[in-house]
């Protein structure tokens, strides 16, 4: 049965599911949305997403969107999935869905308008919006700032004191990776002051190379792209 | 053993998604109030239970947890007593429901709660009313409202997602729109009206759960009746005090 996943490397929550599926072994066939483009809106797409929005899958008769839950479903639904990326330890469980639904609200919240409305609008034809993005601003560290004194808090490598990575480790790593589009300095100024942070991401990284860096080269480009403009 | 505990404040839309959901199962819990309106989540005992310092969070035995869709989830896989109509065992009516909930946050919620809080809440927590944030939120809950219309409601059963028994995700979500019983009536009527199935669903959801929804939801219209009465004698509702006096001892 085939697996469609439908996205753009320079998604967060789609790099999140393509690199799972590549660490996983889990075969699939990417179908890119140019966003730029707008072609999540087009009729068609919206057949396969009618909130318009990547990423989604299409497996059988199923056709699912919201990252979080794909990354449960194919933790779930594929049998050679270890253990550690969604335990089926009720409690270890648990947490793991709470700190992706404390992401929604907070580190997502934070970092994407923030990185949209300081950077990346133009590329959409749309007006950089600093007052949106001052706001957005406050919420990112202050998700940092939770990520590195409670999330990160136990002896573990990887949230909620794990010493293997999780589907959160992944959805949220993959959110922070985005401000690769912002200059150095800029990045630097957010990710400074969070030591751990700054281990958990190379932690996340080690525990799921060469996956990891080749499905982020995209945002490397096209932040190079950017900073040429 | 130790019972479960249950910190929540009955104004608390996902509070009372939880509170619902332990006495429709028999789940036997500890509810262990927490006010919202006095900032008891932000003293230092709470914060041992939550350092986000937020309404619903549980204790069972040595587990705490917060965030109320994860604790919809444990409670429905932890409790034996729940039917599999709250959360299937089958994979895909399952992650069908994870789906919903993941797009509450972002949609529903966030508008629903801006909207109230902005037009109607924010001075019990001492805040004052902001109607731009207001107005943006307003068009946050309409499209979410209307994709609930045309999309999560579009299957032939009574329930989100085309099911013919509520799941978590009904409770969560209706909770969320009973909120807007706070706001001014003409408001709540012309956000609401054009969505019937919404409204039967909201009906369905409620008589499912009776008479735990009901009980649980009596705070919500005491306050709405008191918010009632504050317009109708033309009161400035943006005070704090007047906010908390009974209208019986002004009179």
């Amino acid at each position: 049965m085939e697996l469609k996943v439908y996205g753009h490397r320079a998604s967060q929550p789609s790099r999140a599911i393509m690199i799972f599926c590549k660490a996983n072994n889990i075969e699939f066939e990417e179908v890119t949305i140019d966003l730029s483009k707008g072609q999540h809106k087009s009729p068609e797409y919206k057949e396969i997403n009618p909130m318009g929005q990547v990423p989604a899958i299409i497996h059988g008769e199923l056709q699912l969107f919201e990252s979080h839950a794909i990354l449960t479903y194919l933790a779930s639904a594929f049998p050679g999935v270890a253990d550690h990326w969604y335990p089926t330890d009720l409690v270890k469980r648990a947490k793991i869905h709470s700190v992706l639904d404390w992401h929604h609200s907070n580190l997502r919240r934070g970092s994407a308008p923030y990185i949209f409305n300081a950077r990346l609008a133009p590329v959409f034809g749309l007006p950089l919006n600093p007052q949106a993005a001052a706001e957005a601003e406050k919420i990112l560290i202050s998700s940092l700032s939770t990520i590195e004194s409670f999330w990160l808090q136990d002896s573990g490598t990887f949230l909620l004191g794990g010493n293997q990575p999780s589907i959160a480790d992944l959805s949220l790593v993959c959110e922070i990776m985005q401000l690769e589009l912002l200059d150095e300095n800029e990045r630097n100024r957010f990710l400074g002051p969070y030591k751990k942070v700054q281990q958990w991401i190379e932690n996340t990284k080690n525990a799921i190379n060469p996956q990891f860096d080749e499905m982020h080269g995209a945002l490397y480009q096209l932040s190079a792209k950017m900073g040429k403009q | 053993m130790m019972k479960l505990k249950v910190y929540a404040d009955r104004m608390s839309q996902p509070s009372r998604a939880v509170i619902i959901f332990c006495k429709v199962n028999g789940i036997d819990f500890e509810e262990v109030r927490i006010d919202v309106s006095k900032r008891q989540q932000l003293s230092p005992e709470f914060k041992e239970i939550n350092p986000m310092g937020k309404v619903p969070a549980i204790v069972d035995g040595r587990f705490k947890l917060f965030e109320s869709h994860a604790i919809l989830i444990y409670l429905a896989c932890v409790f034996p007593g729940v039917a599999d109509h709250w959360y299937p065992a089958d994979l895909f009516k399952r992650v069908k429901i994870q789906s919903v909930l993941d797009w509450h946050h972002s949609n529903l919620r966030r508008g629903a709660a801006t909207y109230v809080f902005n037009t109607t809440l924010a001075p019990a927590s001492g805040l004052p009313l902001n109607p731009q944030a207001a107005a943006e939120a307003e068009k946050v809950l309409s499209s979410s409202l209307s994709k609930i219309e045309s999309f999560w409601l579009k299957g032939s059963g009574r329930f989100l997602l085309g099911g013919n028994q509520p799941t978590i995700a009904d409770l969560s979500l209706v909770c969320e729109i009973m909120q807007l019983e706070v706001l001014d009536e003409y408001d709540r009527s012309r956000i609401i009206a054009p969505y019937k199935k919404v409204q039967q669903w909201i009906e369905d959801t409620r008589q499912a759960t009776r008479p735990h929804f009901d009980e649980v939801h009596k705070i919500l219209f005491k306050a709405k009746a008191r918010l009632q009465k504050q317009r109708s004698v033309g009161e400035n509702i943006e005070t704090q005090s007047s906010f908390k006096t009974t209208l019986t001892s002004k009179m």
